[in-house]
């Protein structure tokens, strides 16, 4: 019995398989959830516990079984489904879901500084493209994918790299000068820097990964037709979430100007007297 | 009184590095003959010793005998032994080398041909056979005969013959044979075999060389 997905080299089959690592895995993050919200000295965790259920469940269906075993070892566009899910959807929901009034303060010092340092949108921007565009070479994932620990890692990286990245635009750390326009720019740099790998995926003449050209074949997808599909996902996929995300830091940025706006209105209406 | 010509320190420096350069680069072209590439410049495995080709005849998908030997004589042909239910290694070599093939010039391809034996001639008919090999290329020749005839062509090959596995429960088996694919060249010997891994950029890279190999 395998504990995590990983390409096993053997035929499909659609019988059932059980993946106890996954479990363990999402069975932790929902216990530290449940203690982070014990902790919680507000009411808001039980408002946010949909968000982090939802990203919690898109984990859960990209690392199980069918869609963890598709994409670790038979169909790159279920890869990169699973790249979607873990390292694009997934954290910001997670992130949303967290109460993190909760969350053990870090000690002061060196820690706390790494940590603010490492969640700079600068760094965390240059981190989450260093990971997707590595994580995407085929060198890498041929070596990795066919043990569980390298498939495993792939998908922690993918995590990782996502809750970083969400972490600038959803903690309420937030920096003065990271406003909306800025934020705007910053999801928009993130769907530029897809493009590259996004380009190669879709481009290439040849099959670029071993792991899946090798393959048992499943349902008469060409290897090369399934690498352009997982190319599209990425593009698609990727472009879909940050467009989201932009229109809701630009609605967000529109209100709170309105707002503003009918606050100045009302203030020069109060200070000109009452209306004759 | 006649000025030395000569040159400037840096260009002469400049001058003796390009023709060491030129020097080094051509070292590796001085090992072969030209036309015989050595064993590190094929992806496919290099036999020390080559095989003969081997005379057989067996059925096409058209239900006419053909001749292997008559068929192929001169021409680059890869031999492959497997079968239609095979679900991962035969599928994959075929379809990888049908992808490979269609990225050639239609010259180069129009050189090469590509002979599918099955191992499981029980269920593989010459229609089956016919309509699998249409998914990797329609100009696949697919051969059927029987298992003594098959297992005779694999022993003289020096391959290991295919064994029938255990039916299961619903009537299906599987059927263990050669991954290999026999690559022959226009002396009709095979000289370089592809084991499963081949990848497409792997023929890509090798076809060319065979058909220039000067063997």
């Amino acid at each position: 019995m395998q504990w995590w997905c990983s390409a096993v080299g053997v035929p499909w089959s659609w019988t059932w398989r059980p993946y106890p690592g996954v479990w363990l895995f999402v069975l932790a993050l929902v216990l530290a959830w449940v203690w982070l919200v014990q902790r919680s000295q507000t009411t808001r965790p039980a408002r946010r516990w949909p968000f982090f259920a939802a990203g919690v469940l898109l984990l859960w269906i990209a690392l199980d079984w069918p869609v963890g075993a598709l994409g670790a070892g038979y169909l790159a566009s279920l890869h990169m489904v699973q790249f979607i899910l873990i390292g694009m959807a997934a954290p910001p929901l997670l992130l949303l879901g967290l109460p993190f009034d909760a969350a053990p303060s870090p000690t002061p010092g060196v820690v706390r500084r790494m940590g603010r340092l490492l969640t700079h949108p600068l760094i965390t921007l240059v981190l989450f493209n260093v990971i997707v565009i590595a994580t995407h070479m085929p060198r890498l994932t041929d070596r990795l994918m066919p043990s569980q620990a390298g498939s495993f890692l792939i998908d922690v990286l993918w995590l990782g790299a996502g809750l970083l990245y969400w972490w600038p635009l959803l903690s309420p750390e937030r920096r003065s000068w990271f406003r909306a326009p800025v934020q705007i720019a910053y999801l928009f740099a993130s769907m530029v820097f897809m493009t590259a790998p996004g380009a190669m995926i879709t481009f290439s003449d040849l099959p670029l990964y071993a792991t899946y050209e090798l393959a048992p074949p499943i349902a008469g997808v060409s290897a090369l037709e399934d690498q352009r599909l997982a190319g599209i996902f990425m593009r698609l996929g990727a472009s879909i979430v940050v467009i989201l995300a932009i229109s809701i830091v630009f609605l967000r940025w529109n209100r709170r100007e309105v707002r503003d706006m009918e606050v100045e209105q009302r203030e020069a209406a109060a200070k000109s007297g009452p209306p004759r | 009184m006649n000025p030395k010509v000569g040159f400037h320190p840096s260009l002469a420096r400049c001058a003796r590095s390009i023709v060491l350069c030129c020097a080094i680069a051509l070292v590796p072209a001085c090992r072969e003959p030209p036309g015989v590439p050595g064993a590190n410049d094929w992806r496919g495995t290099l036999l020390t010793e080559p095989l003969d080709k081997v005379a057989f005849t067996l059925m096409d998908t058209n239900g006419q005998p053909w001749d292997f030997g008559r068929e192929t004589d001169g021409r680059l042909t890869f031999l492959f032994f497997g079968f239609t239910n095979c679900p991962d290694v035969c599928p994959v070599h075929m379809a990888n080398l049908g992808a490979a093939l269609g990225r050639l010039p239609f010259a180069t391809r129009n050189e090469v041909r590509v002979v599918f034996v099955t191992t499981d001639p029980a269920r593989d008919s010459p229609a089956v056979i016919r309509a699998w090999l249409d998914r990797f290329d329609r100009d696949f020749i697919g051969l059927h005969g029987d298992s003594a005839e098959v297992a005779r062509i694999q022993n003289a090959l020096r391959m290991a013959t295919a064994v029938r596995g255990p039916a299961a429960a619903d009537g299906s088996y599987t059927v263990g044979h050669a991954a290999q694919v026999l690559a022959f060249t226009a002396d009709n010997r095979a000289h370089v075999v592809y084991p499963f891994g081949t990848r497409q950029e792997d023929w890509l890279h090798d076809i060319p060389r065979l058909l220039a190999a000067g063997w």
